[in-house]
């Protein structure tokens, strides 16, 4: 930006009548309008080159890039400003058109938030890739990271690695095998678009990678640590694609990601484009010096490649390349570079594709339980027709119990939400419906709170089950250690509760002992191999011949202490046996009331393997998966 | 020369491109109005397949539609009644199975007039019987705690003294229907099972004032299919009471004018807000028995609106003297 | 600088001008967008801190104890309920209307059952209406015609079957399964504990009931009706009195206005409605209404007079006699501008 020293002087002087100190106060109306015309353009002259376009794209990425990074720190619920409240965290994702044509193939509707993908790609068709080159964050930071690492590079270096390459035709490629996908076979018709999509991938890496190890560095978003399976393949991902830029910039862009592709076929007709306002020029190159596209505007220029960064515009010292309607007059190619072959072999792919990842069985009787989705979510074939893997509901579920999937479910449920009730505060919180507000293709619906509960409206449909506690036995304290516990019935949320207790009495280890003497309260024992206080609390019984049982109060090495209130109609002799046992309470699980909410195996107190575990079966999203014959 | 064509050819580009931009912002634009889905996706709940309520109506005999009888003895009023209409068996024919449904709606003493009194059930359900019926249900999905509702008003014990069959309502008893031409009733759950099986339906009303919908008669009796969140429906309630004249097509209305609820509805609370009126009214037109008892209200058909509502839909009448009404007396 | 490329950086820089302007507006957008939430639909949890708890607390289930009311010879019949607005409807049906237009806060039932004879019972409705004003407004708008005050409170009285008063914000119906003295002993019993639980030593305050003269009064008629009074839409927050006068019966009305001139336009206002509804103004025949600009009204054969005095809009309604009509709306002129004596300018 600077100033032009020769500018356009317009008349400021009123004419005949006053000085021109007093212009404003001293003529007439006319000469007033003119004067203040002339100020205008004067001022307009004035400044002359302040802004150039490249300057605005600059801006433009740094304003979108902090907006998402705003996005992502405010995902928390919450009323205050750097909380959830109206913020429309999910914008990036409606924007992005591929999200759109993806769930439009997959389920023959477009989703009402998705009609801002509509605005994109109307402005898309007229202008071009302007998407990749000024709103994009995940652009935004391939091209920073590109330019941090080549910038001490000469230009004819980098003129090199600005070429185009032919390689740049595979994110076509891609776009076609996830289009297949997702449009062909209509019975497997299944929403991969989400896994290299750069909006659901940025939002992912941020927002299960960048933001919790920001709150486990200074409490960015959460007091507590916030825990996310599988992060590190998240990173793998996001650094993979971060350095790739070292080697060429805008790698992803220009090779991988199918949204440029979309946005490349879509733009082709594009009113305004790059080109060279003559066929001519000194053929320095210094266009491409910084050509973010990799489309060659020196030459044929690739249209669909062009993302309208405006540099070779810029750097151009003789003003040779414009934005204009008509052609470049260097030649210019508007259509993707791709074979009829291969175009054809990724189409086959695509259709080949699904129904043959489907073949594993797992949307059938091979079905694996511990993929437990989110309360509001479809049923399995519906809900990956919609889900674009953006994680936007791990990022917002206050109880961080929402985890990025893996493959056991499956390829297709690599970071599809998952429930973990091991990890998080407490299971999937009873009174919450944060994970369907912010879900942006509704895989996971909008549900209200009496929805999920089975209240009001819904009493007659009951409420929602996103799965079964299933007791394991064998690991159960009461059940196989004879240790009372009933931590799980105790935190069971619903009401009536889903857990419930059975009492029954175990003889301890070694708890068969010998009388020696009694004495009102107290039974001294020949045995003198307890420990001491042991049995006081509160737990513990002491059961005597004629069916009689006391609660054992205090004991020592050789005594039991009953409580006193305890009538001993039958006192056994000296050398009588009495027999140590332990009150337990034993767990139940009522199937008909259990909704699968999962604090029950959260809070159970048996570490690793808990002995209270949720599972998808009974799940009501799916009418194959219930347990019982009523919902 | 060339300069001229150059920019002739150039004009022709740049218009087929701008054709192919307008055609497709254009179909673009089309197909996202054919898409377009404002609602999100619904859960695939298994709510079964929508039903239709039968038709429970008997054949139309002039001169037996209406009949209104004054006593002060309910069993002996409504068998008065029924029997000048064509007697039970015109109504209920051997082997069938009748489904009767009184009001329930508040768990509260019969003293109260807020619920149909358990005698005139129990009388019914005995007429019923003495027909020939295979088997008569006495159900309603009630406002109040349904198991408190059918015992405190006395109605579970009446109904089970006389032999029927008392159904309390149950999730996978309501169904999801939608009444044709209806504007509330769409895709609405409706309290089904009962009715499905029957082949004839009875439903008995107390006489009552009503805050919200002036009077509490026959056709709000039907209220009680509603399933759901029904309170809804209070802020159109002429349009839903006319709707359910138009869905429940009933073999024989039974409205209990005996001691009328004249202030306070529709519970009541009161003995004094009761007054005795000692008449009853059996009909198989549930506009035309409303509108005569409105009368007993002090109200003229006219100052309810859902029953000209019902009347343009075609489903009866509000000009009772039309059908030329029998008038008794018993006792 | 040829002027064709610094016409083109003009160019430019308005394009670029125009598109930074662009991302502002964006931004504000999205600044505005925020405002816009109900964080009452992420759950329970989110909502709390900005709207208060309800609904865990209603239906069937609720741990109020009515344990300490339950009468001697009686036992609770089921669970305490409790109802708010919203689901108020579940248990009075068409009734809601009513007190939830009335300020209605929670209701509270129970109901005793009696331990020898399970035909007698009795249900315990306690509403809270969050003001003694609203509490007294349904309680006297559903007064039955043969109440019987019941002189242990102060705004009370009883049916054949029932009991109904007001303590403070609450109004309590007791009402019985049948018309049995032992009964209603029970529910008298109930009544009394809860009128020691509800307000201790208070008394209700309502002072515009003191404002009526007291010659003449039926006892019992005061009735404060909240909105719609009359069917004129502008009349709210009104006490209605009715007074013998001779064979026939006049009813008394007043108001209080935040100030007086409310209360005059308001006199006026409803008697422009009288006129376009067809009431016909009649002369005065006395001079006490001159100094308060009094109207006399026929009305289809009966007298409204409308007055205002400072803060308070008054008069007689539905009177069959002229005469009587103006003697009360003397008598009530009286009372309210000793009330309100500096009354003209306030």
């Amino acid at each position: 930006m600077y100033w032009k020293k020769n500018y356009r002087h317009f008349d400021r002087s009123p004419g005949e009548s006053g000085r021109s100190g007093e212009i404003y106060s001293k003529t007439d109306f006319s000469t007033r309008l003119r004067l203040a015309r002339n100020d205008i353009l004067n001022f307009y002259y004035r400044v002359n080159v302040i802004m150039k376009i490249v300057h605005v794209r600059r801006i433009s990425q740094v304003f979108f890039f902090s907006v998402f990074l705003w996005f992502c720190i405010v995902s928390t619920v919450g009323d205050k400003f750097w909380q959830l409240r109206g913020w429309p965290i999910n914008l990036f994702l409606w924007l992005d058109p591929l999200s759109a044509v993806g769930t439009a193939l997959t389920t023959h509707t477009l989703y009402r938030p998705l009609l801002w993908a509509l605005a994109v790609i109307i402005l898309t068709i007229i202008f071009g890739r302007f998407f990749c080159g000024w709103v994009c964050p995940f652009g935004a930071l391939h091209q920073f990271a590109g330019f941090l690492g080549n910038r001490k590079k000469l230009p004819p270096q980098k003129i090199q690695l600005n070429r185009y390459r032919k390689a740049q035709s595979i994110k076509y490629f891609i776009l076609i095998l996830f289009i297949a996908m997702a449009a062909f076979p209509s019975i497997a018709a299944t929403l991969q678009t989400g896994l290299l999509d750069p909006i659901p991938l940025v939002t992912r890496s941020f927002n299960l990678l960048l933001v919790p190890l920001a709150d486990r560095a200074f409490g960015l978003t959460s007091a507590t640590a916030r825990f996310y399976e599988g992060a590190w393949f998240v990173l793998a991902i996001f650094l993979a694609a971060i350095l790739l830029n070292l080697i060429i910039p805008r790698f992803y862009c220009r090779f991988i990601c199918p949204l440029g592709a979309l946005f490349g076929v879509i733009g082709r007709f594009a009113i305004w484009r790059i080109g060279k306002k003559q066929s001519e020029c000194v053929d320095c190159k210094l266009c491409e010096k910084s050509c973010e596209g990799g489309c060659e505007p020196a030459g044929n220029i690739k249209i669909s490649e062009c993302v309208l960064c405006f540099n070779c515009l810029d750097d151009c010292r003789h003003r040779l390349i414009g934005y204009q309607t008509r052609p470049s007059l260097a030649g210019e190619t508007t259509n993707p570079d791709i074979s009829r072959r291969g175009f054809v072999l990724s189409l086959a792919s695509g259709i080949i594709a699904a129904p043959a990842v489907r073949l594993s069985n797992k949307m059938g009787s091979n079905w694996y339980d511990g993929v437990i989705r989110p309360p509001g979510a479809l049923a399995e074939e519906e809900f990956l027709k919609r889900c674009i893997k953006c994680g936007q509901c791990m990022r917002v579920c206050p109880t961080n119990v929402i985890q990025p999937g893996g493959i056991e479910g499956g390829l297709e449920n690599l970071w599809t939400p998952v429930l973990n009730n091991r990890i998080g505060s407490s299971g999937c919180q009873l009174n919450c419906t944060a994970c369907g507000q912010v879900c942006p293709t509704s895989a996971v619906r909008p549900i209200t709170l009496s929805e999920k509960l089975g209240t009001d409206n819904f009493a007659q449909v009951g409420p929602i089950r996103i799965g079964t506690a299933f007791l394991d036995q064998g690991r159960c304290l009461p059940w196989a250690m004879d240790k009372p516990c009933i931590v799980c019935e105790e935190n069971c949320p619903v009401s009536p509760k889903a857990i419930y207790t059975q009492e029954c009495f175990n003889t301890v280890r070694n708890g068969i002992l010998t009388v020696k003497k009694i004495a009102e309260n107290l039974i001294e024992t020949v045995e003198e191999t307890l420990t001491a206080g042991r049995f006081a609390t509160g737990d513990y019984y002491c059961a005597i011949e004629g069916n009689q049982r006391f609660k054992i109060v205090a004991n020592t090495e050789n005594s039991i202490e009953i409580s006193p209130g305890g009538q001993l109609e039958k006192i056994p002799a000296a050398g009588g046996r009495i027999q140590l046992q332990v009150r337990l309470q034993r767990p139940y699980i009522d199937i008909e009331r259990c909704i699968g909410c999962g604090v029950c195996e959260h809070e159970c107190p048996v570490s690793g393997k808990k002995a209270i575990r949720v599972c998808a079966a009974g799940e009501t999203r799916s009418t194959d998966h219930r347990l019982l014959l009523k919902r | 020369m060339t300069d001229r064509n150059d920019k002739k050819i150039e004009r022709r580009q740049f218009l087929s491109r701008a054709a192919k931009v307008g055609i497709s912002i254009a179909a673009a634009g089309v197909i996202s109005a054919r898409l377009y889905d404002s609602r999100g996706p619904k859960a695939a709940v298994d709510a079964g397949a929508p039903v239709t309520l039968p038709d429970f109506s008997v054949p139309h005999k002039d001169g037996q539609t209406i009949c209104i009888v004054k006593g002060s003895d309910r069993k002996a009023t409504v068998t008065k009644a029924i029997e000048s209409l064509g007697g039970m068996e015109r109504f209920v024919t051997k082997g069938d199975i009748v489904a009767i449904k009184p009001n329930v709606a508040f768990a509260s003493s019969p003293l109260l007039g807020a619920t149909t009194h358990p005698e005139l059930v129990a009388e019914v359900v005995r007429l019923a019987y003495k027909a020939g019926a295979k088997q008569v249900i006495v159900t309603d999905n009630p406002i109040n705690d349904p198991a408190s509702c059918f015992t405190l008003t006395g109605i579970g014990r009446a109904a089970g003294d006389a032999g029927a069959k008392v159904i309390l309502p149950r999730p996978d008893l309501f169904r999801h229907t939608t009444l044709a031409g209806g504007r509330l009733i769409v895709n609405w759950p409706i309290f089904y099972g009962p009715f499905a099986k029957a082949d004839k339906l009875i439903g008995i009303a107390p006489l009552k004032h009503h805050h919200r919908s002036g009077a509490s008669m026959t056709m709000k009796n039907w209220y009680g299919l509603l399933g759901g969140r029904r309170n809804v429906f209070h802020q159109d309630i002429n349009t839903i009471i006319a709707e359910l004249a138009i869905m429940v097509k009933p073999t024989l209305v039974i409205l209990d004018g005996t001691e009328v609820m004249v202030t306070n509805g529709p519970t009541g609370g009161s003995v004094s807000d009761l007054k005795r009126a000692d008449t009853l009214i059996a009909s198989t037109d549930c506009i035309a028995a409303d509108s005569f008892g409105c009368t007993l209200l002090g109200l003229k058909p006219s100052d309810l609106p859902y029953l000209a509502k019902a009347q343009n839909a075609g489903v009866g009448t509000t000009d009772y003297q039309l059908l030329k009404p029998i008038f008794a007396a018993v006792g | 600088m040829d002027s064709a490329s610094s016409r083109s950086k003009r160019l430019e820089s308005a394009i670029s001008i125009f598109l930074l302007a662009i991302l502002f507006l964006i931004g504000f957008a999205i600044f505005i967008k925020q405002f816009d939430f109900d964080m009452s639909r992420f759950g329970i949890g989110a909502a709390a801190p900005l709207l208060s708890l309800q609904g865990s607390e209603t239906g069937i289930g609720a741990k109020l104890s009515f344990d300490s009311l339950v009468p001697s010879g009686f036992k609770k019949l089921s669970a305490a309920e409790i109802y708010v607005p919203e689901n108020l409807y579940e248990k009075i049906d068409g009734k809601a209307t009513l007190y939830i237009e009335s300020g209605f806060v929670k209701l509270f039932t129970q109901r005793f059952v009696s331990e020898s004879d399970d035909t007698l019972w009795f249900e315990v409705f306690l509403f809270d209406m969050a003001l003694a004003r609203n509490a007294f407004s349904v309680y006297s708008v559903q007064k039955r015609a043969d109440a019987e005050t019941y002189p242990a409170m102060q705004f009370a009285y009883s049916t054949s079957n029932a009991l109904y008063f007001v303590q403070d914000r609450f109004y309590v119906e007791l009402v019985g399964s049948a018309e049995s003295a032992d009964l209603f002993g029970a529910m008298a019993q109930v009544a009394d504990k809860l009128t020691g639980r509800l307000a201790v030593g208070k008394v209700t305050e309502i002072p515009e009931l003191t404002l009526f003269p007291q010659e003449n009064i039926v006892a019992g008629s005061a009735k404060l009706y909240l909105s719609d009074v009359f069917g004129f839409d502008g009349f709210r927050d009104t006490f209605v009195c009715r007074y013998k006068a001779g064979e026939e019966f006049v009813t008394a009305f007043l108001s209080k206005r935040p100030n007086s001139q409310e209360a005059r336009n308001l006199a006026d206002s409803y008697y422009k409605f009288l006129i376009e509804n067809g009431g016909k103004a009649k002369p005065t025949s006395g001079e006490t209404l001159k100094p308060v600009e009094g109207k006399v009204l026929d009305f289809y054969g009966v007298t409204e007079i409308i007055f205002a005095i400072g803060p308070y809009i008054a008069g007689v309604h539905e009177a069959k006699n002229q005469q009587s009509a103006e003697k009360l709306a003397a008598q009530l002129i009286d009372k309210l501008s000793s009330a309100a004596p500096t009354t003209k300018n306030d």
